[in-house]
């Protein structure tokens, strides 16, 4: 394994490890309520919207495109998703609809 | 009452680990094509375990960026952990910081989403530590294993194929499916919109933590707001 390798991963696991633990360690015998009960239920579904749609409607250029595999791709896989309540089958279907529908643009 | 433990989240996490697969093979396959070892594929998943952040530290490293650049990047991309982590504290009041220490290294998008529905409906603390460590450590060795077997692939043979570039958002998007509905919409739409605009605007990865931080900020407020006035309206009756 190569030093430099090696050092990167470490990086990569002391910044991610203490994003995870350090709630956990600073906060633990909080208690929430009102705004902040509704603001850490919304976290989830804001988290997925922004890991999302950006990646759909933004191209490698910075534009809003519209006619681009990603879109076309992510539209087809939550259609899917929705008749077809399977992770697995869901993920396939996507990556082989991306794999077609580049192809063919 | 029936209680429900380290094998009942296991079982759960079934769902995760199969969907990881592909994703994790996906990785393997790249990690190869950017110049790692199996070895070093392995050790990132085991340690790192966080898929958005890996995929794009491979970019990085195939474009010789130095450890500072991958390390900084690494953070903005994961500093959202601190908003599931901070979201997951009301389900273990009184476990101890050992366990906790332990489940934090299982919290990823996926496993906070199963996990955030799951323990809902589960009693006591106690049994909710044991099932969200079934969750994760079922996730977990999904993850590391399949990243190994994607790796081994790619040294067999020259894999091309487009669809690796979708697999982690088709994971995400099948997730939305079973956590958005008509009570959050807004703040999923809101987010995305913010999300939109701050990614063309600023460069970089900042724009996921500002628009999460946003959205679920003014869905909160607007839940609060009515949450207050629903309360005025019940004391004047």
């Amino acid at each position: 394994m190569s030093k430099e390798i090696v050092l990167t991963i470490l990086f990569m696991t002391a910044v991610t490890y203490g994003a995870r633990v350090i709630p956990f360690i600073l906060l633990r015998n909080m208690s929430l309520g009102g705004f902040w009960k509704s603001f850490i239920s919304l976290v989830p579904v804001a988290l997925l919207a922004a890991l999302v749609i950006p990646e759909l409607l933004i191209s490698p250029e910075n534009k809003i495109g519209l006619l681009n595999p990603f879109l076309i791709a992510g539209i087809s896989t939550f259609i899917f998703a929705r008749k077809v309540p399977n992770l697995f089958y869901s993920v396939l279907f996507g990556m082989l609809v991306f794999w077609g529908v580049d192809k063919i643009i | 009452m029936d209680t429900k433990g380290f094998s009942y989240g296991l079982q759960k996490s079934i769902t995760i680990g199969i969907g990881y697969a592909p994703v994790a093979i996906t990785f393997g396959i790249l990690s190869l094509q950017s110049g790692l070892t199996i070895w070093e594929a392995g050790l990132m998943s085991l340690f790192v375990f966080a898929g958005a952040a890996q995929f794009i530290a491979l970019q990085l490293i195939a474009q010789g960026a130095t450890i500072w650049v991958i390390g900084l990047t690494t953070l903005i991309v994961n500093i959202r952990h601190v908003l599931m982590s901070f979201s997951m504290i009301r389900f273990f009041p009184g476990i101890s910081l050992g366990r906790l220490s332990l489940l934090a290294q299982g919290l990823t998008d996926e496993s906070f989403v199963l996990n955030s529905k799951l323990l809902e409906d589960i009693g006591t603390p106690e049994e909710r530590s044991r099932v969200a460590l079934g969750v994760n450590i079922g996730a977990f060795l999904s993850w590391v294993i399949f990243t190994f077997v994607g790796a081994w692939l790619g040294k067999q043979m020259a894999i091309t194929f487009s669809g690796f570039n979708f697999a982690l958002l088709a994971l995400f998007i099948v997730l939305t499916v079973g956590i958005v509905n008509r009570s959050n919409i807004f703040t999923y739409l809101f987010a995305g919109i913010i999300a939109v605009i701050l990614k063309i605007l600023i460069p970089g990865k900042v724009y996921l933590l500002l628009s999460v931080g946003i959205a679920a900020t003014a869905g909160a407020l607007i839940e609060y707001y009515r949450g207050s006035q629903e309360n005025l309206e019940i004391k004047h009756e």
